[in-house]
């Protein structure tokens, strides 16, 4: 495997750069499906990680911790927000993360991509809102996409949805 | 300065003999200000999977015709420069959109005769300025 030089203090673009050049995409057979509360009128969401993000993260040392993109965020939602001025400090001097599995890619990116009030309480409702997958399980054609909902029968155990 | 492989300086200049014989030279931020900071292809059939991309962390299927694309390496604001485009059907009346929703995430749109569409190919573009 490659060795990952020192990134700290490289610009996280710098890094995607380089581990485009230098990183076998990872196609992941999972994906996650989710509804979100506030948008109960369009179908359910899919949410697919991207293949040359997952080399990164299987990599490591690479991507900024998930807690930076937290930061980002809330310095979006202030009213005063004119561009981003913590860039350097969140995302690109930060330690980057050690490798994860990639299970714990997955629940990164649920925690990145996915609004917080989907995966915070996902299961505090009548059915799930959110569902690690493969993608051998979501329908086999688009024909009715726009109905796609996530069944009131689902059954959940401590550590899977199925 | 060469060292392990790095070039480092701040202009680029050249004499343009072959052409204008004029002198012209580029501040070399210009040049990384100035290139694409994100792409993704997309096949939006079936279930959807990302063809190739660049700066992008995943792609969530909103529906037909409807996609979302969050970024890793964020824009410095919501002011940042989007384009692409679908092939989903090759008439007059094919209508793709793309547009900044956050600093770290961008909408795709495919259309077709006034109806959402999925697409086999759906691309998008990013350009501007990064956090």
């Amino acid at each position: 495997m490659i060795e990952t030089p020192e990134f700290q203090g490289t610009h996280l673009w710098e890094r995607l750069c380089w581990a485009k050049e230098k990183l076998e995409p990872y196609r992941s057979e999972y994906c996650v499906v989710w509804e979100d509360p506030n948008d109960m009128e369009n179908p359910a969401k899919v949410t697919h990680p991207d293949p040359n993000w997952m080399a990164c993260a299987l990599q490591g040392g690479i991507l900024p911790p998930v807690q930076s993109y937290w930061e980002l965020k809330k310095d979006e939602n202030k009213p005063d927000f004119v561009k981003h001025t913590r860039g350097p400090e969140l995302l690109h001097n930060m330690k980057p993360i050690d490798a994860m599995t990639e299970e714990e890619a997955i629940e990164y990116l649920i925690m990145k991509d996915i609004p917080e009030h989907v995966w915070r309480d996902w299961d505090k409702s009548n059915k799930p809102k959110m569902v690690i997958c493969k993608k051998d399980q979501l329908p086999g054609t688009r024909e009715w996409r726009n109905a796609w909902q996530i069944s009131e029968d689902l059954v959940i155990n401590n550590e899977v949805a199925a | 300065m060469v060292a392990h492989g790095t070039i480092a300086f701040d202009t680029l200049t050249t004499s343009d003999q072959v052409n204008t014989g004029t002198e012209k030279s580029l501040d070399t931020s210009y040049i990384f200000n100035g290139v694409l900071k994100a792409w993704l292809n997309l096949d939006g059939t079936g279930t959807i999977g990302i063809s190739d991309s660049f700066n992008t962390a995943s792609v969530t299927d909103n529906g037909t015709g409807s996609y979302a694309k969050t970024l890793s390496n964020a824009m410095s604001n919501s002011l940042y420069a989007t384009g692409g485009g679908h092939n989903a059907n090759s008439s007059f009346d094919a209508n793709g959109r793309v547009l900044p929703s956050s600093t770290t995430s961008v909408v795709m749109y495919a259309q077709a005769n006034g109806a959402s569409v999925d697409a086999s190919i759906v691309t998008a573009l990013v350009s501007g300025d990064l956090a």
